[in-house]
């Protein structure tokens, strides 16, 4: 057992990483940010970099007033705030915007916000609350099943907006959340395997292993006998169906569907962008062409080039070298925020961390993988270097909750 | 403390920790085979290269006539586009098109701002561009970089009748359509038929384009293709072939030039039309491309309505054509006997009211085959004070009256057959009175007809009882396989109840309304030809009486329904006998019965 002494220390001496690589981060991204708007003919309050500017400070100032609140208002009001959060995700759904078709956005007068961004933090206290309930047994499986309901609500909301990006995140931000609290890793698997089962039948061959992989772990789960054969033939009956069912749907309906998980439905123009961004990157070099000097400039015209596809702007003014630098502090981030998680006493809070962390880690690796050509295009930004409000101020939001969670102690 | 314990173990972190790891690992080797393995070839399409889409145009389909002739087709014209983002900062561009256009610099900007489609695609600026201008912005490439011609495909319409409301014409796709059809492969600035044969079978027509990612160099000339599996063939149209006989067609236009009116030719066994003209009509060239403005209001606004297709969307009242509806339902119900005599004294008095003859002296004495040749009002006066209107309204919709016929083309209008439940709807109960009814049968009052569903009825007259769906499609080849496919047209119910003997009575009484000495309808007589007809004089509101004529020809296989309305055009045994006669003497001397007629007549 480790003295409370050293812990606070600790942990204290980690907030003050945290704090140093999310500067560094901003910093970053003001840079990539300068660039982009270098030729852009405006005052500097209105051009993208001094709004970014704006938002920093604004963020900055959140996170400060939320580190010192107490932590017991947000352990105690997580469902209250979950059913608010819910309520403000559909609000822009009932009065969103019908000319863009996409209601992602709140228009409360000169400002707009994207609620769904704040949600995320609400989805994870709430799980983390329930999760950290003292007569909760986690190693059963029917203990996994309201934290699933309390994320399948605002992903099922979102997902019609469209915004698949953050769907998604919802979804898997609870895994490692569950695995965190100490869920069997057999029923995290049975929780992802339908989904698996239908993704890999589309090829003969991957569907051929995760139906060997299915067989192993249902094995190793040592199941009753009767329960893994029904599991073994559901997921083998949803792999064998999905083909015929697909084959059934009209063109235009495979279109449709094909479409949701390509959030840029216009192929011209994702396709377009993704080789831009790849030039862009691959132009970088080793050092890049240093700041505002990306000869690949038509990429500062691409409509995204300063919120979803700003990492393509690192890569060509700072190279390879920046690019490593970036992905460094990304990770040096990730963690910090596992060991902060890792080192606190109480569940709640070290589950709400560990969410956090898990979110940044998504968008990273979502966002960044977009930028290289790995993983298909979608409107997920970069944490702090993107250029956005909602999205900028709802990291900020997650960073001063870590401190005061994690600064609580030691009063 | 309130809180639960962390119970977390260090396996759990380090099973994240590697996770992270993991994921970060993959993202870095990405990067170091794009930065450091890849870096010169992609240094390479930076520095000296611009990657930019181009779009592969897939032609539409041709149109042909029933004999293979050629009714639309497609015909380039050059195109002259601006990428915006190449021009954005550069003026001189803009004051040396202007001056090889002859198009000012404002418009030009405007143009790029009213076309615009993203920083990187092709904004248009001027259409159809002549070859001088061509060749000058060709020879001065180097002073005009992000300036690009495309070659589009219009439709060019070679053949001589307009067929205009037919083949309808494109439209240019704005953002709002394209919410609803981007799933069928349509991207914004796309044409799509939007009307006539062009809108029904567009999925026939329309190609698919195909685009590929090319290489450019500064100058913006092509240096390569960039290989990618997004690049997408384009995937032509389909040819499609129409009922129509174009040289008919043709003649039937000519023959209705400068009146209002309709004229429509139909197989009736079939339900191919040949021909079917609505009077005023435009050019359909007026229409080839993206439209302009001034030409469309000018279109819209045009009294006479041009736009409006009078032989399917057009609703009149019927005339005297349908009182053949009532004599089938009193033979068929022996309402009353066709030889018993009533005299017509050119007036029938009802109450208070008069109902005039359309012969003022009056016809005399006259039993039911001569009160249709002569079509005496009176004697249906007589016959439908004996007669419910329900069952007049029945026999009405027994000829598919009232309903759509379901013709291949959009907007049809349905028309309408009224009854007792529609005449109380629409006066009250009670509000209507016998002289409704005396109205009706000589096809006045509130029924409704389409020159199309005339024509449709003259063809169940003609084959007795055969009720077919009027159609345009005839088949087309299919670009994929190379095969003709052939439509299929699936009939509605034939009219059933009504013995053969009533058949040949309304027959040899439609032949004398053409043949006979004192027939309404002589002016539609054809020498060598079996003409049936039946004439009417629809009373109208808004002017002199419109003229209607409805029959059919026989000879050989093949018969002819054919349907005159001419608007205004007087007593139907003027106008519309005289035009339906002249088309079916054409008819006679010009139409040969071809293979695939016969091939769709047996289905």
């Amino acid at each position: 057992m480790k003295k409370p002494v050293q812990i606070g220390r600790s942990i204290s001496s980690s907030n003050f990483l945290i704090a140093f690589t999310v500067l560094l981060l901003c910093i970053a991204g003001l840079l990539a940010l300068y660039s982009a708007s270098l030729h852009v003919d405006a005052p500097f309050f209105k051009k993208v970099i001094g709004k970014q500017l704006l938002w920093m400070i604004l963020g900055m100032v959140t996170m400060s007033g939320i580190s010192v609140i107490q932590k017991k208002l947000l352990f105690d009001g997580a469902y209250i705030y979950y059913w608010l959060g819910i309520a403000l995700i559909i609000l822009p759904y009932l009065m969103g915007d019908s000319v863009t078709g996409t209601s992602r956005w709140f228009v409360l007068g000169p400002i707009h916000f994207q609620p769904s961004e704040f949600m995320k933090i609400l989805v994870i206290i709430t799980v983390a609350r329930y999760l950290s309930g003292s007569d909760l047994i986690i190693s059963d499986f029917r203990s996994l099943i309201i934290p699933l309901l309390l994320v399948l609500l605002p992903m099922g909301i979102v997902i019609k907006q469209p915004d698949l990006g953050t769907a998604v995140i919802y979804f898997f931000l609870v895994f490692p959340m569950l695995f965190w609290a100490g869920a069997r890793p057999y029923h995290l698997f049975l929780i992802v395997a339908p989904i698996l089962s239908i993704v890999t039948a589309f090829n003969f061959y991957s569907f051929f292993i995760w139906v060997l992989i299915l067989i192993l772990a249902l094995y190793l789960g040592k199941e009753k006998i009767w329960i893994a054969v029904v599991l073994f033939v559901f997921n083998l009956s949803l792999g064998f169906l999905t083909p015929v069912l697909w084959n059934r749907l009209k063109p235009y309906q495979q279109n449709r569907i094909m479409t949701l998980f390509n959030v840029d439905i216009d192929p011209q123009g994702s396709g377009y962008q993704v080789i831009q961004s790849q030039v862009a990157i691959g132009s970088g070099g080793l050092f890049g062409k240093g700041i505002g000097n990306g000869t690949q400039t038509h990429l500062k015209f691409l409509p995204k080039q300063h919120n979803d596809f700003i990492f393509s702007v690192v890569g060509e003014e700072y190279g390879f070298a920046g690019v490593m630098l970036v992905l460094l502090l990304f990770f040096t981030l990730i963690i910090l925020l596992i060991n902060v998680a890792y080192r606190l006493r109480d569940r709640f809070s070290s589950l709400v961390v560990i969410g956090f962390a898990s979110v940044f880690l998504y968008h990273v690796v979502i966002n960044i993988g977009m930028t290289v050509g790995l993983l298909p295009v979608t409107g997920l930004p970069l944490p702090f270097l993107s250029y956005g409000g909602s999205f900028i101020i709802s990291c900020f939001i997650m960073i001063g909750i870590v401190f005061n969670i994690s600064l609580e102690r030691r009063r | 403390m309130f809180y639960v314990k962390n119970n977390v173990t260090s396996l759990h972190r380090n099973l994240l920790i590697a996770t992270v790891f993991a994921l970060f690992i993959v993202l870095g080797f990405r990067l170091y085979q794009l930065q450091i393995v890849e870096y010169s070839r992609f240094a390479g399409i930076a520095e000296a290269n611009q990657i930019r889409v181009v779009t592969k145009e897939a032609p539409r389909g041709l149109i042909y006539d029933r004999n293979g002739q050629i009714i639309v087709e497609n015909k380039s014209q050059y195109n002259l586009n601006i990428i915006p983002y190449e021009t954005v900062k550069n003026d001189s561009v803009f004051r040396l098109l202007s001056r090889i256009t002859g198009i000012s610099e404002s418009e030009i900007r405007q143009r790029v701002q009213k076309n615009y489609r993203g920083l990187f695609l092709p904004a248009r600026v001027a259409t159809d561009i002549d070859f001088k201008m061509l060749t000058e912005i060709e020879e001065r490439r180097l002073e005009l970089p992000g300036v690009l011609y495309s070659l589009e495909s219009v439709r060019s319409f070679p053949g001589p009748a307009n067929l205009s409301h037919v083949l309808g014409y494109l439209r240019e796709i704005d953002k709002e359509d394209l919410r609803m059809i981007k799933d069928y492969g349509y991207h914004a600035g796309d044409l799509i038929g939007w009307n006539g044969v062009e809108r029904e079978y567009e999925n026939i027509l329309h190609g698919q384009k195909g685009f590929e990612y090319v290489q450019v160099n500064v100058f913006g000339q092509e240096v390569g293709k960039v290989q990618d599996e997004r690049s997408v063939k384009p995937r032509f149209g389909n040819d499609l072939y129409l009922t129509v006989d174009i040289g008919l067609q043709d003649y039937t236009e000519k023959l209705l030039a400068g009146k209002k009116g309709a004229a429509i030719v139909m197989d009736a066994e079939s339900g191919e039309i040949l021909a079917m003209t609505s009077k005023p009509d435009y050019s359909p060239e007026l229409f080839s491309g993206i439209v302009e403005s001034g030409v469309w209001s000018r279109l819209l606004n045009d009294a006479d309505r041009p736009l409006y297709n009078r032989a399917m969307q057009g609703t009149y009242p019927a005339g005297s054509t349908f009182k053949i509806v009532a004599v089938f339902a009193s033979l068929q119900n022996s309402i009353l006997n066709p030889d018993a005599l009533i005299r017509c004294q050119g007036v029938y008095r009802l109450g208070r009211r008069e109902f005039k003859c359309w012969k003022t002296g009056g016809h005399g004495r006259m039993n039911l085959f001569d009160a249709i040749v002569n079509s005496c009002n009176v004697y249906f006066y007589n016959l439908i004070r004996k007669m419910d209107l329900d069952l007049w309204a029945d026999y009405a919709r027994k000829f598919h009256f009232g309903a759509f016929t379901n013709v291949d083309l959009y907007g049809e209008s349905q028309g309408v057959v009224p009854d007792e439940a529609f005449l109380n709807k629409k006066y009250g109960l009670g509000g209507w009175t016998e002289g409704n009814k005396l109205n009706l049968v000589i096809g006045q009052g509130d029924l409704l007809v389409t020159p199309l569903q005339m024509v449709r009825f003259a063809g169940t007259l003609a084959t007795h009882g055969k009720v077919v769906t009027p159609h345009f499609g005839l088949r087309y080849l299919d670009c994929q396989t190379n095969r003709f496919q052939t439509f299929v047209f699936t009939n509605p119910d034939s009219v059933s109840g009504i013995s053969a003997a009533h058949w040949d009575f309304v027959e040899k009484a439609m032949y004398d309304v053409v043949n006979s000495k004192n027939g309404t309808g002589r002016a539609a007589r054809v020498r060598d030809l079996d003409v049936y007809g039946k004439t009417g004089t629809a009373q109208n509101p808004h002017g002199e009486d419109h003229s209607w004529f409805i029959g059919y020809s026989k000879r050989d296989s093949q018969i002819l329904a054919v349907t005159v309305l001419i608007e205004h055009g007087g007593s139907g045994g003027g106008e519309a006998a005289v035009a339906a006669g002249r088309i079916l003497n054409y008819c006679k001397k010009n139409l040969v019965p071809t293979p695939a007629q016969t091939e769709i007549a047996t289905r």
